[in-house]
């Protein structure tokens, strides 16, 4: 029996230690790559002072197409925007931005119509790809501000990297490969930070009508992504992407507001119900731009600049 | 509690602590904790339905004892029908009310007759129909004298609750596993390493195997009707091998664990995929299960030594029910009467017993002839696969209609790649462990102690890396 104990000791400890060596090297290979954007912002970006930021979900990631932004007002941006994430991961993104050393004139928060009022006590799908940088306090901080099995164990790695490398390792491991044999490989993204979805084969049909869908502003990490900018002299604009279905009605708000939920008035312009495809992207980042240029040339705009 | 979960990974390492150190030098408190944990193990999914096992452990135990008693013929069949009416009748409550309601009112409504029942919101216990078969394989034996009574309460009841086989088998025979209650266990080192070695593979099938090809099988059957007809033998070939290391994977941590506690569980799967005709398949795939049948009711329906008419009943009797076992679903009849229709040419010519050895026994590769043979009876199991996977009958039609057409030589939307490699190395393992009781249990045994344990450390990481995010065991539900 003790022959076994210790046996079993052995083994566990030798499990253990190989894990975490596998583990911490997985994490170090995706801190120096390039493949998730976490990572791509530290080491794939080496501009520190933008213009302006698309931080969103895969609405604002498909939508805002910041190389014609940029084409359009001469301008420097960068879309940071990652799916399946929600409001209170875009201020992850924005606190990792400003803690790698990168400022921005205007942030553009571009998540979807429905996060602008979730609450969530859970963390977002894609929120692991932060965890390269667990070690770092605002990263800890917020996956311990969340319950549930993902936040808990995203939260554990900042001492046991093998808990969230084994938890995501499909998400981790191999893209830990890929960054291994090639740091400069991106995840699905342009050396902007854009992505886009491809036109269907679907015919057109004009958009008669769309249910109304009021928004209220009520997400409480809405709150602290405005205060953050605030703190750091970023304006703060809210964008609506185009719907299909859907027609966004603004609650009275304090926030300013770009709204082009009712813009595209043709499915073609569609991959989905939410979001749009190449085509759309391009008229949505073309009247974005036009409706960004005020933002731009505005006078708290050109204050910053000056005090620059 | 699911074996592979982290309460699990706590609640082992406990049990197996105070079992060796704690309790050793008593059999009745081994005993009695080993029933302890049983009834936590299970209670963890949902205490409430620890009623039911108690419930047919203390008809089955009352029952024995009754049986021990008298000899009287007609007492002793009034006894067996008790057991039987009270295991069954929970059975079928619990697994078969709704299905039975709504084929009632469906052969109605065919007929333009309209009818409504009530329905029940009943949740099906976990393991129901192991622990009925196993505590019934008990009474069976007794009431054939086949088997003393046992008048240890805390005994029997362990032997009802086991929890390394409680929710999902093998559902071990009474005269096979209650013995093993009244004798005095000492620890044995290799016996011990050899379950948890057990155990180790058992992981790897469920959670490598089985739960990776569970993320593509799921999105193939849900959405089959917009995959073209490769993209659906893609589905039914990932079928075949997520219920295999689900189900075998599950008994080879069942048979481990109980090794770690001094217990001999039969085996449940012998390398299935590598018959050569259904026969062979059949005497391999879930033994434990097709085992009961073969002895509480194909035999004392007379078996094969009857007319050739009562043989074919017997055959599809057998089939039909063991489908029906698995779930109150039309598609389980339909993939029980499949498999009989596979069974009854090899039996009506007599060929059933042709391959009872293991294949290619003394080579390392099998003849031209026998891998023919292997992948044509693996190709029969998986399309009848597409039946036990299917939510209707329709569905796995339409999914069959779906396969069988010019798109089956395109090239597949949905290519695993890396599960692909995976499940080559996977069937290549077992191919070579194919002579022991599972897949690693001989395998590397002449190297040095350095490459075994080498290997199994890359087993283990293998799981660590490349294992999908857990998945309930598809056997809990039958």
């Amino acid at each position: 029996m003790t022959a076994f104990l210790k046996r079993i000791g052995i083994i566990v400890l030798g499990i253990f230690g190989v894990s975490m060596l596998v583990s911490m090297g997985s994490l170090w290979a995706l801190r120096e790559g390039d493949f998730y954007k976490p990572s791509f912002l530290v080491n794939g970006v080496s501009t520190s002072d933008f213009d302006y930021i698309v931080l969103g979900a895969s609405t604002g990631l498909t939508t805002l197409n910041t190389k014609v932004i940029d084409s359009v007002l001469h301008i420097e941006g960068i879309n940071l925007s990652m799916d399946d994430t929600s409001i209170s991961s875009q201020y992850l993104m924005l606190e990792h931005f400003l803690a790698s050393g990168k400022h921005a004139d205007i942030c553009v928060l571009a998540s979807s119509a429905s996060s602008y009022d979730a609450i969530s006590i859970h963390i977002s799908d894609n929120d692991y790809r932060f965890l390269p940088y667990v070690s770092r306090g605002y990263i800890s901080d917020y996956y311990a501000s969340f319950s549930g099995t993902a936040a808990g164990v995203s939260g554990l790695s900042k001492w046991l990297p093998m808990a969230g490398v084994g938890y995501y390792n499909a998400e981790l491991f191999y893209p830990s490969l890929i960054s291994l044999v090639a740091p400069q490989h991106r995840n699905r993204f342009d050396s902007k930070g854009n992505y886009t979805y491809p036109v269907g084969s679907g015919a057109s049909k004009r958009i008669l009508s769309r249910h109304p869908k009021t928004i209220y502003f009520k997400n409480t990490y809405l709150a602290k992504i405005k205060a953050l900018c605030d703190s750091h002299d970023i304006q703060l604009v809210c964008y609506v992407s185009p719907l299909e279905q859907q027609e966004a009605i603004l609650e009275q708000t304090s926030y300013d507001v770009i709204n082009h939920s009712t813009l595209l008035k043709d499915s073609r312009y569609f991959y989905d119900a939410i979001h749009v495809n190449t085509l759309g992207r391009h008229v949505a980042s073309l009247q974005f731009s036009e409706d960004f240029r005020s933002y731009v040339i505005s006078e708290s705009f050109d204050k910053l600049r000056m005090t620059e | 509690m699911l074996f592979n979960s982290l309460t699990f990974a706590v609640f082992l390492p406990i049990v197996f602590m105070l079992y060796w150190f704690v309790f050793k030098r008593s059999l009745k408190r081994q005993n009695v904790l080993l029933l302890l944990a049983s009834y936590v193990f299970y209670g963890w999914w949902d205490w409430r339905f620890l009623g039911l096992i108690l419930l047919s452990t203390l008809v089955d135990f009352f029952v024995g004892l009754q049986l021990h008693k008298t000899e009287a013929p007609k007492q002793r069949k009034f006894y067996l029908l008790f057991s039987l009416c009270v295991n069954l009748g929970l059975l079928g409550f619990f697994k078969y009310y709704h299905f039975f309601i709504e084929s009632w009112i469906d052969a109605w409504s065919f007929f333009g007759i309209q009818m409504h029942a009530s329905t029940l919101e009943i949740i099906l216990p976990v393991g129901i129909s192991f622990y009925t078969f196993q505590t019934l394989s008990y009474t069976i034996d007794v009431y054939r004298k086949q088997l003393e009574a046992t008048r240890d309460f805390v005994q029997f009841a362990t032997f009802v609750a086991f929890f390394p086989q409680l929710v999902a088998g093998p559902i071990e025979r009474a005269s096979h596993l209650l013995p093993q209650f009244s004798r005095e266990r000492k620890f044995d080192y290799s016996n011990a390493m050899n379950g948890l070695r057990q155990i180790l593979w058992g992981l790897f099938k469920k959670i490598v195997i089985a739960d990776n090809c569970a993320r593509y099988v799921n999105i193939i059957f849900e959405g089959y009707d917009s995959y073209s007809g490769s993209t659906l033998f893609v589905g039914a070939i990932l079928f075949s091998f997520q219920i295999y290391g689900d189900f075998s994977g599950y008994s080879d941590i069942a048979i481990g664990t109980a090794r770690l506690f001094g217990f001999d569980l039969k085996q449940n799967f012998a390398f299935p995929y590598f018959s050569r005709d259904i026969a062979e398949f059949w005497r391999r795939w879930h033994i434990s299960l097709s085992t009961w049948f073969k002895d509480y009711l194909y035999i004392p329906l007379g078996g094969s030594r009857v007319a050739l008419s009562k043989i074919v009943r017997n055959v599809f009797v057998i089939f039909v029910i063991s489908g029906l076992w698995h779930g109150a679903n039309w598609t389980y009849i339909v993939w029980g009467l499949l498999n009989a229709l596979y069974f009854l040419p090899l039996l009506v010519l007599k060929r059933n017993k042709v391959h009872i050895g293991i294949v290619a026994e003394d080579r390392i590769l099998p003849s031209i002839h026998d891998f023919r043979k292997m992948a044509v009876t693996f190709i029969l199991i998986t399309f009848a696969w597409i039946f036990f996977r299917s939510k209707s009958v329709f569905d796995a039609f339409q999914y069959l209609k779906g396969v069988l057409n010019e798109t089956l030589f395109t090239i597949p939307e949905i290519r695993p790649t890396f599960l692909f490699v995976l499940i080559m190395i996977f069937v290549l393992i077992e191919w070579m462990g194919r002579r022991g009781l599972y897949g690693i249990e001989s395998l590397w045994g002449n190297y040095p102690k350095g490459v075994r344990w080498g290997v199994y450390y890359v087993i283990t990481m293998i799981i660590f890396l490349f294992g999908a995010k857990q998945q309930e065991f598809i056997y809990f539900q039958f």
